[in-house]
């Protein structure tokens, strides 16, 4: 890649003094290369957990026990109102001093790297939104869905899975994907655990190259782009999920 | 796509071109410090604020430490009072050319593009430079690092040639104390940082059970500023002057150790380079 | 029907009730924390905590003065930007839709960056001289930027809610385009806007110490500093950051409360 972008770029930086290091230098190149798969990984992540999450925490917004409910209630209230950057932190070097060491044949790494770290707290940070944002999708599901499954014979936990479940999905498909961007756009705080993503990564070359100017434009394209992606995802979910009849 | 990419590239370059520094230099005649220091019968000299051993606050307030103390001793022998500006090393160049300052005692390091701006006093008062601090045993020369993780401070200049020269993971953290705090915590094998800074850390007796087991990959001197038009004015020598008899009769050495600091290689050979032979007069 | 019944019922009681358990659940873990250690009592944690407190809530006041004037500066320039949106000449529309789509698809720490490296740390001005811009300052207007562009947002979606009908009976009672906005869409607007807004502020300042990442001396960065001043012990780490959370969670979460009572009344009327 290198041989053909080194010779336009270091012109750009002869004639306009423009230095986008990444790509004319290799070892910048690697950082930058490693920022972006760290970060989209870090990204793919982060979203999956907070699904996972959000789901299991509106079933268990439903439950009869009054126990799960509180507890729900209280993991939303505290990971919505408390500062993302502090749970990370928390995360890392409070719980993570807890953490047992792996022999890496000579010296120790922590079992969770600091990349592991960033997944869960974030992924439990954006899960919190999601359960409010499934349970409301729940409550859009018509009553009358309900009772024609019970003429059906479906017990609650099968109209559940098959019919309110499904149908609160797409009506909060919206919501959700609002939230899934902001998350994604989030997870640049990793920053603050060292996770090479790619803010990490070009704040690496800007301090190396004090081309700060151009770095912060990649940046900027990056996330850009990133939001982009995940929209046009989302939108084709919407599209392709779409009832006949229902919503908009 | 293509309208947003070149607005933003615009932006950028607006951007970097607000970089360049605006200088307030002007012209000036090279002992104009002096007589105005003399003349208000204070010298106001800029030292960092939160720098241990060298400058911090005390339990009562004070700015104490080695350089508020080397600070002290240059008043002294101007025999004017000395006041103390705390600076950062983001502002202290500035505030010297704003003459808000009229020395910077500032754990500066002397480097070729400060040189240009400042007037920089020959020689050097201490000197540091990059290192390892690690748990005792875990790491015994630099080739050790190779393929382990190393915790670093975010925008640190020498943090490439961990990477690049002995093969290490860098882990940079965006501050000192989650650094140090990740070394602890075992989540690297060494905090890789100023030797000053570690030796400072270590003398603190918090680091129980950790060691800075090589030395330094280089060796870079501090040095005390003036305004450039001064460096060779009689400002500039009297500082040279004073500097050259700390490490002679020995006051820079003596403070390493009353601040509990490892001693340095560094301190030593100039302490033993300026040593005047005074053996003649023994008869 | 009895499960819509419950779930009203816990969500009126949940606020009072979480209080209280999370100050237990905070004071059992520090104690948890605290109780294997062996120093001296002056050792223990909880009491390093007692003395680091004032400096750390020094730090708050900041974290809270940073979000309050990003908030004032954010409503303002959001409006404005707003406005510029909606604005029925494109060369006005199509920049203003630009800059809003920037700084909401940005990460808060990316602008933030952009802001505390690309601002020089101090600016002449003709009369004043030379005057020196603090790095808080500096983040308080990478707090404003993408704030006041989700705030534009608000306010695009809010005057696009309100029906064609007004615009069209007002045009009839010969209000101009300036008039319909001021007394008639504007008024409707504020209240569609308020949970959102509420929302911003909420989110606003939990952002803030990402500050502590570019050297500005907030609660976060206070917290950091008295954990090392007090010898970075690791036994530290869980209460001082679990204090940090709380002093958050005591200032925010009435305002959540209070914006979701706001919520759902606008959507019950």
């Amino acid at each position: 890649m290198l041989e053909f972008t080194a010779p336009l770029f270091l012109a750009l930086q002869q004639t306009t003094g423009l230095n986008f290091s990444p790509f004319f230098d290799e070892y910048d190149l690697g950082r930058l290369m490693t920022g972006v798969q760290t970060s989209l990984l870090l990204i793919l992540c982060v979203l999956a957990v907070s699904l996972v999450v959000g789901l299991l925490g509106a079933a268990a917004q439903r439950s009869r026990f009054w126990v799960l409910r509180f507890l729900v209630a209280t993991y939303i209230a505290v990971f919505r109102n408390t500062p993302p950057v502090v749970q990370l932190l928390f995360f890392y070097f409070g719980l993570g001093a807890f953490t047992p060491q792996v022999d890496m044949g000579g010296w120790y790494e922590p079992m969770i790297s600091s990349f592991g770290w960033a997944v869960i707290a974030l992924g439990i940070f954006g899960g919190s939104y999601n359960v409010e944002i499934f349970r409301a999708g729940i409550e859009a599901v018509p009553k009358a869905t309900s009772e024609a499954t019970e003429a059906l014979a479906f017990s609650p936990m099968q109209t559940f899975v098959h019919v309110t479940m499904p149908l609160a999905l797409r009506f909060s498909l919206p919501a959700l994907a609002s939230n899934l961007i902001s998350l994604a756009k989030t997870t640049s705080i990793a920053y603050v655990i060292a996770v090479p993503e790619m803010t990490y990564a070009l704040s690496g070359v800007w301090n190396d190259r004090l081309n700060v100017g151009e770095m912060m434009t990649l940046l900027f394209v990056y996330y850009i782009a990133v939001v982009a992606i995940i929209s046009v995802i989302m939108g084709q979910l919407e599209k392709r999920l779409s009832v006949p009849g229902l919503g908009k | 796509m293509k309208t947003m990419m070149a607005m933003i590239t615009t932006v950028a370059i607006a951007a970097g071109s607000s970089f360049a520094p605006t200088s307030l230099r002007a012209q000036e005649n090279n002992a104009e410090t002096l007589s105005a220091v003399m003349e208000r019968g204070v010298l106001r000299i800029g030292v960092l604020g939160a720098f241990k051993p060298w400058a911090f606050r005390a339990q009562d307030g004070t700015l104490q430490g080695i350089e508020v103390d080397l600070a002290k001793r240059v008043a002294e022998s101007l025999g004017v009072e000395a006041e103390l500006v705390e600076v950062t090393s983001a502002n202290r160049i500035q505030f010297l050319e704003q003459k808000r300052i009229d020395l910077i005692i500032g754990g500066m390091y002397d480097t070729a593009s400060r040189r240009e701006v400042v007037g920089i006093i020959e020689p050097g008062y201490w000197a540091s430079g990059p290192s390892l601090m690690a748990r005792e045993g875990a790491i015994e020369s630099w080739d050790d690092v190779a393929g382990k993780p190393i915790c670093a401070k975010q925008g640190v200049i020498y943090n490439q040639l961990i990477e690049t020269d002995f093969g290490a993971r860098l882990m940079a953290f965006a501050g000192n104390a989650e650094g140090k705090e990740a070394l602890r915590s075992g989540k690297c094998v060494a905090w890789f940082y100023d030797d000053s800074s570690i030796a400072a850390d270590l003398a603190t007796g918090d680091w129980e059970g950790f060691e800075m087991p090589v030395d330094a990959l280089f060796v870079n001197p501090w040095a005390a500023a003036v305004p450039i038009a001064e460096k060779d004015g009689a400002f500039g020598k009297i500082l040279s002057g004073l500097i050259y008899g700390w490490h002679e009769d020995g006051t820079l050495i003596g403070l390493q150790e009353e601040y509990d600091l490892q001693s340095t290689a560094w301190l030593a050979n100039m302490h033993d380079s300026f040593a005047y032979d005074r053996t003649f007069l023994a008869d | 029907m009895t499960n819509a019944v419950s779930t009203t019922r816990t969500r009126s009681t949940v606020p009072i009730l979480l209080g209280a358990a999370l100050l237990l659940a905070s004071l059992a873990i520090a104690y948890l924390a605290t109780s294997h250690i062996a120093k001296g009592p002056d050792d223990s944690p909880l009491k390093v905590l007692g003395r680091w407190i004032p400096f750390i809530l020094e730090g708050f006041t900041l974290n809270i003065l940073m979000s309050v004037l990003a908030m004032i500066l954010a409503t303002v320039s959001g409006i404005g930007l707003g406005f510029l949106q909606i604005s029925n000449a494109v060369i006005i529309r199509q920049p203003a839709r630009f800059v809003t789509r920037v700084f909401r698809n940005s990460p808060w720490l990316v602008i933030l960056f952009a802001i505390m490296l690309m601002v020089p740390f101090e600016i002449t001005l003709p009369h004043f001289g030379t005057v020196m811009i603090p790095g808080w300052v500096k983040a308080t207007i990478g707090f404003t930027l993408p704030v006041m562009a989700n705030i534009a947002e608000l306010l695009r979606g809010a005057v696009a809610s309100i029906p064609t009908g007004q615009w069209e009976s007002a045009e009839s009672l010969a209000f101009s385009r300036m008039q319909t906005m001021r007394h008639v869409i504007l008024p409707q607007c504020i209240r569609r806007m308020l949970p959102g807004w509420m929302n911003w502020f909420a989110l606003l300042t939990l952002m803030t110490p990402i500050a502590a990442i570019l050297g500005v001396n907030e609660a976060l960065g206070n917290t950091q500093a008295a954990m090392e001043s007090a010898g970075s012990s690791p036994d530290l780490l869980i209460p001082f950051y679990l204090f940090l959370m709380s002093i958050f969670f005591i200032f925010i979460y009435p305002v959540s409360v209070w914006t979701k009572r706001l919520e759902r009344r606008f959507a019950a009327t």
